[in-house]
């Protein structure tokens, strides 16, 4: 069954078409991966699909309820997790409290109680939640420090912390491991791959063809704003048309 | 534990302490004063309430101040028969219905700049109503307002006493200041820090942040309402000055010299400009002149505030004792 589906999505900047009518349909469990040289129309077909934009034409629905109109953080409580090309954390508040935040705003929207109202410090549940977290992405001992100092990679593993922490159903990526060393690739990889096991739908847009390639079930080539090719990783690679625009000759990197 | 968390309610009750001692230290002169530095601090928490927490830079705070005044001293000098308590309640009150109504017009797009001018221009439009309506005095404002007798059935607290007010205000204040605290200590000061910090990625968390900024906004209202509801019978005058672009500047003014970043900030701020300007009343202008000199060298000097002067100084205390520390360990 679709989680995630999106039909004829058409958007422009003034005069320039960025989207020509794009279509994609994403599967419950599936690790979905959108692909195409810079400027292809990845980053704004993410957008529409998380309503940070809207889009001049087409639809998309979630769990077969239609989203089109509603705003990102109405679908950020329908269960739409989110991580930035440039990972995006409260850069002044500590580490642990960037995660505590997202855990609260959770109890909150799904009408659960954060603890005593009058107590201004985090529950003792919410805390140890916070502290597991930190842990499963390796920043467990960190945690009061300050957000805004951590290395890229670092501020990648938080944004994931947070974003776990809103227990998405379906996780939209843009590029998860865009800047980061081999070593810190690897371990992202592998808390995809434990993510993806979790059965958690996974939308992302990747450069790293390494990463699609272990991680992908189905790839879509972007061009131009149009779909040139669409399925699994595999037939994809062969395809002549995606080997033109955006694979080069036979190799592996983009 | 380090010697700087003793520091910080040490300090507090010093304070405390002095406001409390005042009426029997000093003249009525400086004692209206530091009824007025109070009144002023909690209209600046209220503004900083909004800058820190939202991210929202309101230009034209001070219409609020203007409103919660006007609403309490109309009901005085008109007499209508409301117990101050409630006048001064109903005075918040119709404070905040305003600011929700601005919150929810002006928060439709603007942010930023826009919001400044925005805010500016309706609080210039509130100040140029006011100086055409009779009932409330047209351009002089209305003077000579009664202090009021509070009746509790079983005892009486007569505020006609400067010092009963005094005391009236200092308690008030301190409400306020402890609320606050508590208030953006807790879960929603976190959300609210998140929302100004970015507010794209707060919504991600499933954060409405349209909601939380005209929640702040509304509260702000309501505080800065507060605040100029008890300013006008401890002045026992209300005018337009109360909601001019000027006194607009002044919780600015205090966050920017106490520092933005720090709770404390506008407090710190609001008593030192009250400091200046008493130290400064015999000489014509140089009250100007010192505030003018102390922000620029705040700016320069210390971008952060007073209150981010002392925070660097405590952090740099802490760095070279974990230093010596280590090199006592090796």
């Amino acid at each position: 069954m679709s989680v995630l589906v999106a039909k004829g999505i058409r958007k422009t900047y003034g005069s320039l078409e960025v989207l020509k009518g794009v279509d994609l349909s994403v599967g419950a469990g599936e690790t979905f991966a959108i692909i195409g040289p810079n400027g292809a129309g990845k980053t704004t077909l993410f957008k529409v699909l998380t309503g940070e934009v809207s889009a001049q034409g087409g639809s998309v629905s979630f769990d077969g309820k239609d989203v089109t109109r509603l705003p990102a953080f109405v679908r950020a409580r329908m269960g739409f997790g989110r991580t930035f090309q440039v990972a995006r954390v409260f850069g002044e508040l500590s580490i642990f409290t960037n995660v505590v935040l997202a855990i609260e705003a959770r109890k909150v929207n799904g009408g659960e109680s954060c603890g005593r109202w009058w107590d201004w410090r985090p529950s003792a549940d919410t805390s140890d939640e916070a502290r597991s977290l930190l842990e499963s992405v390796g920043l467990g001992r960190q945690g009061d420090e300050e957000a805004g100092l951590l290395s890229h990679g670092d501020k990648k593993r938080l944004e994931f912390a947070v974003t776990l922490a809103g227990k998405p159903r379906i996780l939209m990526l843009d590029e998860p491991t865009a800047g980061m060393s081999a070593a810190d690739r690897k371990s992202t990889t592998n808390l995809l791959r434990d993510l993806k096991a979790k059965g958690i739908t996974i939308i992302m847009t990747e450069h790293d063809m390494d990463v699609i390639f272990d991680l992908a079930d189905r790839l879509m080539v972007l061009n131009y704003g149009a779909v040139v090719s669409q399925g699994d990783p595999v037939t994809v690679r062969e395809d002549e048309m995606v080997k033109q625009v955006y694979l080069g000759k036979g190799v592996g990197h983009a | 534990m380090n010697g700087s968390s003793f520091m910080r309610p040490a300090v507090i009750l010093l304070f405390v302490a002095a406001l409390a001692a005042a009426p029997f230290a000093v003249n009525q002169g400086l004692l209206f004063l530091i009824g007025i530095a109070m009144l002023q601090a909690m209209f600046a928490l209220s503004w900083n309430l909004m800058f820190r927490y939202a991210g929202l830079a309101s230009f034209g705070h001070a219409m609020f101040y203007g409103i919660g005044g006007y609403a309490v001293a109309a009901i005085i000098f008109h007499g209508f028969p409301l117990p101050f308590l409630l006048a001064i309640l109903l005075s918040t009150a119709i404070g905040a219905v305003v600011a929700f109504v601005v919150a929810l017009i002006v928060l439709q797009r603007a942010a930023g700049i826009q919001l400044a001018v925005l805010t500016l221009a309706l609080s210039q439009l509130v100040l140029l109503f006011v100086s055409y309506t009779d009932f409330l005095g047209r351009d002089d404002g209305l003077s000579g307002l009664a202090r009021p007798v509070l009746d509790f059935g079983f005892f009486t607290l007569d505020l006609r006493s400067p010092t009963a007010f005094y005391y009236f205000i200092m308690v008030a204040f301190a409400l306020v200041t402890a609320g606050l605290l508590w208030f953006v200590s807790g879960r929603f000061g976190r959300v609210l820090l998140a929302v100004r910090i970015d507010s794209e990625r707060a919504a991600f968390l499933g954060v409405d942040v349209r909601r939380k900024r005209i929640f702040v906004f509304t509260l702000a209202g309501a505080i800065a309402s507060f605040a100029g509801a008890l300013a006008a019978p401890w002045a026992q005058i209300i005018s337009t000055d109360s909601m001019s672009w000027f006194n607009s500047a002044q919780p600015m003014l205090a966050t920017l010299l106490g520092g933005a970043g720090s709770y404390w900030g506008p407090v710190i701020g609001a008593f030192g400009l009250i400091l200046v300007n008493y130290f400064t009343r015999t000489f014509v202008g140089l009250s100007e002149f010192m505030v003018g000199g102390i922000l620029l060298f705040v700016v320069l000097l210390a971008p952060s505030g007073i209150a981010g002067f002392f925070e660097m100084l405590r952090r740099m205390r802490n760095r070279t004792r974990t230093a010596s520390a280590r090199e006592h360990n090796q």
